[in-house]
């Protein structure tokens, strides 16, 4: 079984005892031991993932990192968070996902208008099984709960993933009546409504919805 | 301990007559007291040698001298700051990550192609750093930065170090660096996984990595 | 015994310094070693003068900076990571260094695109429509860029957070702080904004809380003080914010060679910001300056600075007159 560790907030160790990840194409910074680098198609496996990496010029491409040893992965100096997953599913943009254990299964999910607005890509990645998951975030993420009757609303440059049964839907923010000049800023916002958890990170990517 | 930590990006350095700070000009923030600033042509010592070494190496990361009475506030580019006691060894830094250093220590420029022979030329082409690389010896604190902040990593014998060149950021210690290549390693294994080019560093030491590929 | 009384904390590994063993000479600024990454104090307020008094904060202590430490919410030790609701969320404070939770009960001002997620119900409104005229008046007496600014309105949890730069809330207590334009995210309406004389900056005055983003943790210094133009977040009460110029490397045979060759190059420390007299100065940890504001066009009347000079117009959107020609001026210095 691979361990999961972090090193700090922003590196990721994993003890491996000749057992394989899966993390994301050149993130490892350093290893110990013998580990042996392979690279994997990309975006999720199968015809999905291909066109998922035609569709959304997503370079998300997989190396499947295997040996003996300590391997130390990091991405531009964000943020690690260690999801654990328990037969759940985890929804992630493809670009914050760092590394997974080989037992998870990893692929594409249509996620609509949200990642249309958020310039990330029509497809999000999605996690299932049982093990680690290590996602990034730029800046510490916010773990923030969604139950019944209390919705909630991030923006979707902030969004990196979420667990559970949600429901998204994109809205327009509310009294953004003006012209674009003048209007709120906040323009598109995803809705979340159900049961679960959402991760947001502080901080925006640069998104097609205007100037969010 | 020259330089006070006084958050994850900044020092700050006591000046007293008679004691210099060599720091990456720049690199001040704020000071109080009488302090000056010189720019040092030499990059410290080494001479015109070490100069046109390092004009070569397009690794002319300027030095200024830092004198006078006062105290010094030192940061670079939002970049983390790790501070380095050095108590008579020798710290290997790549000149970009270097802040700021106290005067006592002794300062050279090396020739990384020293180590490993044609892999080390090859090495300083690959990770883009130069092929030369400050050596800093003595004793004092050497401040070194970081994009997200650096491990360490403790080197032993026979339990060799293996970095991303980009993510390397200084060495010290009884320890050799090579480059090894996934090229031709395992059946080129590694070709294609963003991981070609790794430096091994072997022997009994530490060696500084940070939270990132970026180089700075 | 021959041993000079041991201290209590002598076995203790270095960067555990305590207190005394080595007195820092320069007591205003001097945090003690290893004190940063530790403190997190709830709502970082100022203790001087001017600035926030809270009512249990003596003010003038002897270290006023050590209260503003990098701000490392929670022990890397608490295993499991914490998850906020509506409920949990904390009450216009930050939920960890680089985010920020607003108890919205009416309005709040901020800058456009600062919100990441929000409980309750809300609506964003840009500012200088309609409605918000009125607000507008009480708050804005400065010609700001209004399509920058937006304000919040209704009732609910709003999480605020700048590109995951350090976010630190101030109090004022019918006081006043400039800070640099791009590092003002958000204020309360109880605030009046205005454009510092300063190019670039902008004053808050009155009381409330505002947050603001900073590169790198904020440093609390104290004058006298030379600050590095890049490095200055702002300032509270400082009566004399000028500019200090080092001529001495200019001096001389060597100087003058430096000068008129630029071989030898300079320090790029020879521009700095001098602050005298009593008040705390606010530093980011970093040379890299955050995205300025519009802080708007002054208009061009005799006796203001700055006013109406066609070339810092055409500066426009992004950047600042003045502020950033300085800061040019400086970097050409150095180059």
């Amino acid at each position: 079984m691979a361990q999961f560790r972090l090193q700090g907030s922003k590196v990721l160790a994993v003890d491996l005892a000749g057992d394989t990840v899966k993390a994301r194409n050149g993130s490892m910074v350093a290893y110990t031991g013998q580990m042996g680098f392979k690279k994997l198609s990309g975006g999720g496996d199968g015809l999905r993932g291909m066109v998922t990496r035609r569709l959304t010029g997503e370079r998300m491409e997989v190396m499947e990192v295997k040996g003996q040893g300590t391997c130390y992965f990091a991405d531009k100096a964000t943020e690690i968070n260690l999801v654990r997953l328990n037969g759940e599913t985890l929804f992630v943009e493809s670009d914050n996902l760092l590394c997974t254990e080989a037992s998870l299964r990893t692929g594409t999910s249509f996620t609509g208008l949200n990642g249309m607005a958020s310039g990330n890509g029509l497809f999000t990645t999605k996690v299932e099984g049982q093990g680690w998951a290590a996602v990034t975030s730029h800046g510490p993420a916010v773990i923030l709960r969604v139950s019944q009757g209390l919705p909630l609303r991030v923006d979707p440059g902030a969004y990196i993933a979420h667990t559970g049964n949600l429901h998204r839907a994109l809205k327009s923010g509310a009294g953004w009546s003006t012209l674009i000049g003048e209007g709120g800023g906040e323009a598109m916002q995803v809705e979340f409504t159900g049961e679960g958890l959402v991760y947001v990170q502080p901080s925006e990517r640069t998104t097609l919805g205007g100037e969010v | 301990m020259a330089f006070t930590r006084i958050n994850n990006k900044m020092v700050s350095a006591q000046v007293l007559p008679g004691q210099r700070i060599l720091s990456q000009r720049g690199s001040m923030l704020g000071y109080t007291g009488e302090v000056s600033f010189q720019p040092n042509l030499m990059g410290g010592q080494g001479g015109v040698m070490s100069m046109i070494g390092r004009r070569v190496a397009n690794e002319d990361t300027p030095l200024m001298t830092v004198e006078g009475h006062g105290t010094v506030m030192f940061g670079h580019g939002g970049h983390h700051v790790h501070v380095v006691d050095l108590v008579g060894d020798t710290l290997y830094v790549e000149a970009d990550r270097l802040l700021a250093f106290e005067g006592s220590l002794q300062q050279s420029t090396m020739f990384m192609g020293q180590q490993g022979g044609l892999m080390g030329v090859v090495r300083g082409q690959v990770t883009g750093q130069g092929l030369f690389t400050t050596k800093l010896t003595g004793h004092g604190a050497v401040a070194v930065m970081a994009h997200g902040g650096v491990i360490e990593l403790p080197i032993f014998p026979g339990q060799p170090v293996h970095v991303d060149p980009q993510a390397y950021v200084a060495h010290r210690g009884e320890v050799t660096n090579k480059l090894s290549s996934a090229l031709g390693w395992r059946d080129m294994v590694g070709r294609g996984s963003g991981e070609a080019f790794q430096l091994e560093l072997s022997g009994q030491g530490t060696v500084y990595v940070q939270a990132s590929e970026v180089k700075l | 015994m021959s041993y000079p009384p041991q201290n209590p904390y002598g076995q203790q590994p270095y960067g555990q310094q305590p207190y005394g063993q080595q007195p820092p000479p320069h007591p205003p600024q001097g945090p003690p070693p290893g004190y940063s990454q530790q403190q997190y104090e709830q709502s970082h307020q100022a203790t001087q003068a001017g600035m926030p008094l809270p009512p249990q904060a003596p003010p003038y202590q002897a270290g006023p900076a050590g209260q503003f430490g990098a701000p490392v919410f929670q022990p890397p030790g608490g295993e499991g990571p914490k998850v906020w609701d509506a409920g949990t969320l904390p009450d216009n404070d930050n939920v960890n260094p680089y985010c920020f939770s607003v108890d919205l009960n009416g309005a709040y001002y901020l800058q456009k695109g600062k919100m990441i997620a929000y409980y309750g119900e809300m609506r964003f409104s840009g500012v200088g429509r309609g409605a918000l005229d009125q607000l507008l008046e009480r708050n804005f007496n400065s010609p700001l860029h209004a399509s920058d600014w937006v304000v919040a309105e209704g009732r609910g949890k709003l999480l605020l957070a700048d590109r995951a730069y350090d976010l630190n809330s101030y109090d004022l207590e019918d006081g006043n702080l400039t800070v640099r334009s791009g590092n003002l995210l958000a204020f309360e309406p109880t605030l009046q904004l205005k454009q510092s004389i300063i190019p670039g900056f902008l004053t808050l005055i009155g009381t409330g809380k505002f947050v603001a983003a900073s590169n790198g943790p904020v440093h609390f210094v104290e004058p006298p003080i030379r600050v590095d133009p890049q490095a200055l977040v702002g300032w509270a009460d400082c009566p004399a914010p000028c500019h200090h110029y080092d001529h001495g490397y200019l001096h001389g045979v060597i100087g003058g060679l430096r000068h008129l060759t630029g071989i030898g190059g300079a320090s790029g420390e020879e521009h700095q910001f001098e602050f005298i007299g009593a008040g705390q100065v606010l530093m980011q940890s970093s040379e890299t300056l955050m995205a300025d504001r519009s802080v708007g066009v002054i208009g061009a009347e005799p006796g203001i600075p700055g006013s109406g000079v066609p070339h810092q117009q055409q500066h426009g959107g992004g950047s600042v007159p003045g502020l950033g020609n300085l800061g040019d001026l400086g970097r050409r210095f150095g180059l």
